[in-house]
């Protein structure tokens, strides 16, 4: 326990823990310091002086160590006779601080006034302005005059893009250092810095690109200018006109705590469009920030059927002609009760030959319909996706009361087969934040990541080996030891890695993250188990803080995890062998045709897709059923640490009312839409899945009313969710620090959590047999051919997936498909840097591991590494490329 | 004593056919405003015919009845409509909600709305109330063209115009 | 083309900090190319900052922050004024401006010949003898400090005597 100080700030007693800084104290008791350059996640710097206070200490009777007292008997106090920056000055027992006294106030109108003196008057159109806390402070504590010459102004370029995301203005920036430290000790990206000095002070980025960190949006948040604003939100709207409601992001695991704005465009047609994504506090999720990819983008989910890029939502029901026939005609709009119809029907016929694969950017009510869908039929439910392992997690995962933040001396964090930066940058963050307060941090990979830098042992295994690595340390602790394949021993032999395994046994808590780094759903099972095996043995089970966290490729596969879904090693034969498939959010044919086998999903299924767009496999399908995306509904995810949170409907569901000349009857006769234009918008996920089911059986248990209703009923069956409700999870407490409230200078514009904070679900104890945890794990190792590559998939941040290629603004960063060579194959293959090569992919089920049959074959960019052993390609996922697990190819270059 | 009554009123009668009249033929005649009348809005421009309004929206924000309703987007020399980097893209005010209290005027940074001594405002459909930015734009000053400008780099950087004399 | 170019003097330098605070080499790293190209180039900062494993941002913040770096070309020798509070109050400003004018030249350029720049720096910690400047050249440094007008002119005169005599041109670098 620390020990406590106290002190008096205007008049009012304080007890705070020793170390705490003035200014930090006098926010906890609710008094206003105004500060611009410090901010409560960030070291002091005492750079802009406004944070000025009087401050005065006891005297202390040098010959006695006792303090002096006055005449009345109360202690003497000595006041400096200059003013202190209270952001540098930490707490003393007995201080006496004055902010308000007269002396005080007139030190922060002078610097208002010097930094006034060389700040431009473009409030009007700065972005920031109107959550802008020097306009805020200067209102507050300026003068209104300035003894100084308008003339003597600094002028520049208007703006300057520090890269396309963000940009900079340097007349208005202030010189506070917010975003440097922030980029330097935050996030360990220090691409932005200070150039020159006093007046002619700027800030600079040389990176290629420019300001290249994926953490760049948080600068413009607590900038507290308009220096740095977004691309995405320039000229926007005023920042008073917007309207917000609270979002989860749909992007990774995280689930960082977002606040949408929103308000009506004239360019829409007059629709309530998001304007901009902005951060909500939630400490153990994602602090105050958010990565750019949730940032920047949201615009999937926003964009309407009025779009005119190919990015066009669907909105209402297609239904294809002559379907089941020989001569199937083309998809035509249908009234919902058209398509549930055929659909109910159809499902009702294949009966438990439905197979239901749903993608992980459904919500928790979503899901659990999908699986009560299923549970009445005896289909079966599969979640798409490259990555197994979860029913792992719900047994051994992380339990109620965990938080990364609270992670540090004494604590281990083993992060295997997994790049955190690409795939979760918050993650990244807060595991590298965790090491900093001196955890110990062990990274197991086939490649260097970002998170080395941060790791107390960085250990290598071999391409393939991971799970053997993972076993290599479970070895390293046990006197039974398992044989090991031959590529992995001397890795085992390390001494580093029998530290490190000792360092993670010992740990008072251990995490294991676990990741799909150059792997697929066969392997990552097995390292799932490897891992769970070792934190069975190593005892970092069942108390907060300790387990096995799955870093999935999307924002609700834990969600999907803890409702029963499935796997499909052979999704392809899943597909071909159903009678009837139910595709929601997925678009398997989109990612890798040969999911369509011969003749489209196996040829004679009933295909039904629900989706928000006319995907490639929806294309195909015999029914299409528009779906609201998220932000257009309420309902919850599971995070990757297991907390279900909840978000809540942010723009209206988007309406389309039906064109009469697209009616799809012969006689051109009016749609039967029996005049409910609404019930030809999308609807949410989940109540299709139920209007369907009910349909089917009208006396089945599942509810299309309300996403609240769903829930209930999930926390009824479901055991991880029984005693949670949508008001627990809405549920805030105070967090620290405070932001988000009238003082935008303290924490910056980071919205305040009023819509919850999300509750961490309960283990599954009730079916985890002992024998089930410590199962065996086979020790299999992917064997390098003896000629051609193996291509291992790896995660990159900004990829060519549907969800984020709406988002223009990232197609910079994004980039064209390629795939990392090592020099000397692409010597012998005689490819350059930048080349443009043909990559044949091996046909899913090869004769032999180490012939190549012909495949597919994908054109892209070839990119040389020389740390990269030789035959090993890198092929970032969801660039097109069909490779979602090691793959045996052929790389030749384009004549 | 009717007589007596007839004839009152019928001086006043005849006294009045000497006055002038007090009303006027409108249309044909129109009464001149009072110099601070507030009538309808009008944008103005510069004499080379670029916008005043730089679309901040201040207007929006100090409009009591919320009538007047601004997007903006960002200038290039290419396609300039008003000095410095923003300009108003929708400007839209709702006559029917509009009350004439000229707070709008009074907010705006670079004078460009000014209520006018326009008053004759009717419409025959709720949506003809809502008066866009080309009907509210003044006619072109002469010599000036029309905007979209292209115009040199350089020139027009600063969106409020810079004042001389800060005490003004 | 910088590693190449002078290995050992790379090996040298770096072998004087140890090897896990590798960026404290960063300084001596830009002598090395200002004395070889007479100022910083963005590709050169970009070696400098893969030599020492800091990024390009952090090197250009350094030759930033002195005035003993520069970023772009300019004369032989750089005039550099502290105009700086404490100087302008002893008159700097005037003097740069009037030198300036004598050179018929603006404050940051240089002179027709492509000999002299005069540009305004921060703080050279000699405020009790201002008006002062440093001349710097492609080797070293010198503090000339009271200065008068007169007095510069003459040294710009002295020094563009010794600029053409070839033999003189090198002058002596204080920092080795």
């Amino acid at each position: 326990m620390t020990k406590l100080v106290t002190l008096t700030i205007d008049g009012m007693q304080v007890s705070v823990p020793e170390g705490t800084l003035v200014v930090d104290a006098a926010k906890k008791i609710g008094i206003e310091i105004p500060v611009f350059c410090y901010h409560p996640k960030m070291e002091p710097v005492g750079m802009c002086r406004m944070c000025l206070v009087e401050i005065g200490r006891p005297v202390i009777d040098r010959s006695t160590g006792q303090p002096v007292l006055e005449d009345d008997g109360s202690p003497k106090i000595q006041f400096s006779p200059n003013l202190e920056t209270a952001c540098t000055t930490p707490v003393g027992a007995g201080m006496v601080v004055l902010g308000a006294t007269e002396k005080a106030r007139s030190g922060r109108e002078d610097i208002i006034e010097f930094l006034l003196t060389s700040h431009p008057l473009d409030c009007p159109i700065c972005d920031k302005g109107g959550e802008c806390p020097l306009q805020n402070l200067t209102i507050k504590y300026g003068s209104g005059q300035s003894r100084y010459l308008y003339d003597e102004k600094k002028h520049f370029v208007k703006h300057v893009s520090l890269g396309e995301l963000i940009f900079l203005d340097r007349e208005r920036c202030i010189q506070c250092g917010r975003c440097v430290r922030f980029q330097s000790e935050i996030v360990d990206d220090p691409v932005i810095g200070f150039f020159h000095r006093g007046r002619a002070l700027e800030i600079v980025t040389y990176s290629n690109p420019g300001f290249d960190s994926y953490f760049s949006g948080n600068t413009t948040d607590i900038c507290p200018v308009g220096a740095l604003t977004t691309a995405d939100f320039r000229f926007g709207a005023r920042p008073w006109e917007l309207n917000k409601a609270a979002s989860i992001c749909n992007h990774c695991p995280v689930g960082c705590n977002l606040t949408m704005n929103v308000r009506r465009e004239a360019a829409s047609g007059g629709d309530w469009v998001v304007k901009r994504v902005m951060p909500r506090q939630n400490e153990s999720v994602n602090e105050i920030w958010v990565c750019d990819k949730g940032r920047f983008g949201y615009h999937f989910a926003a964009s309407s059927s009025n779009d005119q890029t190919s990015f066009k939502r669907l909105s209402q029901p297609l239904v294809r002609k002559n379907a089941g026939s020989d001569h199937p005609g083309e998809l035509v709009p249908a009234s919902w009760d058209e398509a549930l119809s055929v659909v109910s029907e159809r499902f009702a016929e294949a009966g438990d030959g439905l197979l239901a694969l749903a993608g992980g950017r459904l919500a928790n009510e979503d899901l659990f319909n999908l699986k009560q869908l299923t549970t009445t039929l005896g289909g079966e439910a599969v979640l798409y996706t490259h990555m197994a392992g979860g029913e792992l997690t719900t047994q051994l995962g992380i339990q109620p009361g965990s938080d990364i933040g609270t992670m540090g001396q004494g604590d281990a964090i083993l992060v295997v087969a997994c790049d955190l930066m690409e795939e979760a940058p918050i993650w990244w963050l807060r595991v590298k934040q965790a090491a900093e307060r001196g955890s110990q941090l062990i990274i197991l990979n086939s490649r260097s990541t970002k998170l080395d830098q941060a790791a107390a042992f960085v250990l290598r295994y071999p391409f393939g080996a991971e799970t053997s690595a993972v076993l290599a340390m479970l070895n390293a602790l046990s006197e039974k030891r398992l044989r090991l394949p031959e590529a992995v021993q001397v890795l085992e032999r390390d001494p580093t890695l029998q530290a490190a395994a000792e360092v993670f046994s010992g740990a008072n808590n251990a995490l294991i993250m676990y990741g799909s780094d150059c792997i697929g759903l066969t392997e990552s099972q097995a390292l799932a188990q490897a891992c769970a095996n070792l934190l069975d043995a190593t005892g970092h089970v069942g108390r907060p803080n300790n387990g096995l966290l799955g870093v999935w490729p999307r924002a609700n596969d834990q969600g999907a995890w803890e409702l029963g879904f499935q796997t499909q090693t052979k999704l392809e034969d899943a597909l071909g062998a159903a009678a009837a498939l139910y595709i929601v959010a997925a678009d398997p044919a989109g990612d890798d045709p040969t999911y369509l086998g011969q003749s489209g999903f196996g040829g004679k299924a009933f295909v039904v897709v629900q989706d928000l767009y006319l995907t490639q496999t929806a294309r195909l399908a015999d029914v299409v059923l528009p779906a609201q995306s998220w932000i257009e509904r309420d309902g919850s995810f599971t995070s990757g640490e297991r907390r279900a949170q909840r978000f809540y409907p942010v723009i209206p569901p988007r309406t389309a009312p039906v064109s009469r000349a697209e009616s799809p009857s012969t006689n051109k006769a009016p749609l039967l839409i029996a005049g409910d234009e609404v019930m030809e918008s999308p609807l949410p996920d989940f109540a299709i899945t139920a209007m369907i089911t009910l349909r089917i059986d009208s006396e089945a248990r599942i509810t299309a009313s309300s996403a609240a209703r769903v829930f209930n009923q999930m926390a009824e069956t479901v055991p991880a969710f029984s005693d949670q409700t949508y008001l627990e999870l809405a549920q805030v407490h105070e967090q620290w620090p405070i932001v988000g409230r009238d003082d935008l200078y303290y924490g910056g514009t980071s919205y305040e959590n009023t819509g919850g904070l999300g509750m961490q679900l309960a283990l599954n104890t009730s079916d985890t047999p002992s024998t089930t945890r410590l199962a065996g794990t086979t020790v299999e190792f992917i064997r390098m051919p003896k000629l051609g590559q193996i291509a291992f998939p790896i995660a990159r941040l900004y990829d060519r997936g549907k969800t984020l290629m709406p988002s223009q603004l990232l197609h910079e960063r994004i980039g064209e498909p390629y795939i990392v060579l090592n020099v000397n194959d692409a010597e012998m293959l005689r490819i350059q840097d930048g080349d443009v090569v043909h990559m044949t992919v091996a046909n899913r089920e090869p004769d032999s591991p180490d012939r190549v049959t012909t495949g597919q074959t994908v054109v892209v960019q070839a990119r040389l590494d020389q740390e990269l052993p030789e035959r090993v390609v890198l092929v970032p996922r969801s660039f097109g490329i069909p490779i979602d697990k090691p793959t045996p190819v052929e790389i030749r270059r384009t004549e | 004593m009717f007589a007596i009554e007839l004839a009152r009123g019928l001086y006043t009668t005849w006294r009045e056919m000497f006055n002038k009249p007090v009303t006027i033929q409108y249309p044909d005649q129109r009464r001149p405003v009072y110099r601070r009348f507030k009538g309808r809005h009008s944008l103005h421009r510069y004499d080379n015919g670029l916008e005043k309004c730089i679309g901040c929206s201040l207007c929006a924000a100090a409009c009591p009845a919320d009538a007047i309703f601004v997007e903006s987007a960002e200038n290039t020399n290419a396609a300039r409509f008003s000095p410095g980097e923003r300009y108003a893209s929708t400007y839209e005010i709702n006559m029917l909600r509009c009350i004439y209290c000229g707070y709008c005027e009074d907010a705006c940074p670079t004078e460009a709305i000014v209520l006018g001594d326009n008053y004759e405002l009717s419409f025959t459909d709720r949506h003809d109330a809502i008066y866009t930015k080309e009907m509210l734009l003044e006619a072109l000053p002469e010599g000036g063209s029309l905007t979209p400008q292209e115009v040199k780099p350089g020139v027009y950087t600063r969106s409020v115009p810079e004042m001389k004399d800060p005490v003004d | 083309m910088l590693a190449e170019k002078y290995t050992t003097e790379i090996q040298t330098i770096l072998a004087k900090y140890p090897p896990e605070e590798r960026r404290a080499a960063v300084m001596p790293l830009l002598y090395l190319v200002q004395r070889d190209q007479l100022y910083v180039d963005r590709h050169s900062m970009s070696e400098i900052a893969e030599i020492l494993g800091i990024s390009t941002t952090e090197v250009a913040s350094v030759v930033g922050f002195y005035s003993l770096y520069y970023d772009q070309p300019g004369g032989k020798y750089r005039i550099q004024v502290c105009t700086d509070l404490p100087c302008a109050l002893r008159g700097a400003e005037q003097f740069m401006e009037q030198l300036c004018q004598r050179l018929g030249i603006k404050p940051g350029e240089t002179t027709s010949d492509g000999l002299f720049t005069v540009e305004p720096v921060m703080c050279l910690a000699s405020c009790d003898k201002a008006p002062m400047f440093q001349v710097q050249s492609g080797g070293g440094l010198a503090y000339y400090e009271d200065q008068t007008v007169e007095n510069a002119l003459a040294l710009i005169e002295q020094l563009r005597t010794e600029a053409a005599s070839k033999g003189s041109a090198k002058r002596k670098d204080e920092y080795e």
